[in-house]
Parts: C-alpha cells; sequence; structure tokens
C-alpha cells in the first residue's frame, strides 16, 4: 500500500462491518442470479463459448442493475474499488452454480 | 419496496416456469429444431425481471466511508434488523469470536472500550435542552 492511500485512509477511515454488508449483499445476488442464467443458457441450448458469453454478458446486466438501483450511480461510497468490487465482484465465484444449472437443464431437455 | 421486489420476482418466476414447460413441450414434440422465437423471447424477458426483482428486494447498501455512514445514523437513527456493539457498528456474523474473554467492557470491567461512531451533534442537542431547562433534570 502506498503512503499516499495509507494517508487517505487515515483522513478518510472506512467501516469494515459496512464493506463486509456491502460484500455479502453483492455475492449473495451473484450467487442467485448465476444459477437463474444457467436455467435460461440451458433451455436455449447453448454449448460451450457462447454459454459463457451469455454467462458474462448477464453478470453485466446484474452489475448494472445494482449500479443502478442500489447505489444511486454512486459505486464509489459503497465499494472501496467499485470496478473490481461492483462491476467484477464475485463474477466467478458464480460461475460453478451457473455450469451446475446449465447443464441440468440442457440435459433435461435436450439430451 | 418490498412489494415491488416480490411482485417482480412473482412474475419473472411465473414466465420463466412457463418458458421452460413451453420449451420442454417443444423439444418433446420436434426434437433438434431451434426454439421459436417467442419462447427465446418470453425466457430472456423473464429473468431480465427476475434478476431485477433480485436486485429490488436485496437489502440497502451502506456507506463505506466513516463520515457518510455516521452521518446517516446521526440523521435518520439506527435503524437495523441487527444487533449493534457499543461502538455503534452492526455485528454481522453470529457474534464475537473472542467473547470468552469477557472484555466487553474493557479489562477488569471499567469501559476502556473502543469507541467508533459518537453522536456528537445529538449529544450536544441534550446537552442544550438540559441547560434550556435550567440543569434539572
Amino acid at each position: 500500500m502506498s503512503t499516499f492511500e495509507e494517508r487517505e485512509l487515515a483522513i478518510n477511515p472506512i467501516v469494515v462491518t459496512s464493506v463486509q454488508h456491502n460484500t455479502q449483499v453483492v455475492s449473495n445476488i451473484r450467487n442467485l442470479t448465476a444459477s437463474l442464467f444457467g436455467v435460461a443458457a440451458g433451455t436455449l441450448g447453448l454449448e460451450s463459448y457462447p454459454g459463457f458469453i451469455f454467462y458474462l454478458v448477464g453478470s453485466f446486466i446484474v452489475s448494472a442493475l445494482i449500479f443502478a438501483l442500489r447505489t444511486d450511480g454512486k459505486p464509489g461510497d459503497y465499494f472501496h474499488r467499485p470496478l473490481g468490487d461492483l462491476w467484477g465482484g464475485d463474477v466467478f465465484n458464480g460461475l460453478s452454480s451457473f455450469v451446475l444449472t446449465w447443464t441440468l437443464f440442457y440435459g433435461l431437455l435436450r439430451a | 419496496m418490498a412489494i415491488l421486489g416480490t411482485a417482480l420476482n412473482a412474475v419473472g418466476l411465473i414466465f420463466l416456469t412457463h418458458a421452460v414447460y413451453s420449451s420442454h413441450e417443444h423439444t418433446a414434440t420436434f426434437a433438434h429444431t431451434p426454439l421459436p422465437l417467442d419462447i427465446t423471447i418470453e425466457l430472456l424477458v423473464s429473468i431480465l425481471v427476475l434478476s431485477a426483482g433480485i436486485v429490488v428486494s436485496s437489502p440497502q447498501l451502506k456507506p463505506i466511508q466513516w463520515a457518510k455512514w455516521g452521518g446517516k445514523i446521526a440523521r435518520e437513527g439506527q435503524q437495523s434488523e441487527g444487533k449493534w456493539t457499543k461502538e455503534g457498528e452492526e455485528i454481522l456474523s453470529e457474534g464475537d469470536g473472542f467473547a470468552f474473554l469477557g472484555l466487553d467492557n474493557g479489562i477488569g470491567g471499567d469501559g476502556e472500550g473502543r469507541r467508533g461512531f459518537w453522536d456528537v451533534s445529538g449529544k450536544r442537542k441534550e446537552y442544550a435542552e438540559w441547560v434550556k431547562t435550567g440543569g434539572k433534570k
């Protein structure tokens, strides 16, 4: 951590419990929507790369929804690093539940 | 907002179930043909509505900067379903991992715990009221 960042944090301290709460909320939303996108991808019969692209596009839409509805367009107030914590936060944690429901619904409907 | 979230979730779930059931019927009747456009559209709309519902019905985020967080508490009071430490921070986990040390009130119980948020303007108002009443209470 640079001295500048350290000084900045000393002047404007950060509330740890709020950070925890926000991370928890985002990861909850991500887990729920990831399995939802899996249902859609499996039902649409997507295979290979298009399925993963579908997931990435869906996660981006969910990030935009959080940005618009939960942070009121000011993600800096709620996330220490908006780019990593909001737009990229937990995207790859949801990937496993996405693949799970994707394969399940693909198998139910197509196989 | 809670009603809106529940309504969005319910509508999205109905459409999603219908779309998945329709596509199941379709693939059972005409195997190896692409899905009709109306089922695809219904599916995409339903997951959009559902994810909007999930985001709307999730709890509010909390400001992470100390000044804004403290200002919000001073303005609106501490409104939360959770428990609060005496430092004014909300307890999120199942409890203090070091509670067995019995140091909640400081060492020896004489209250030397760390002070986090303290509502200065609230206390100042209280003091002004006390002065106005002539110091009696």
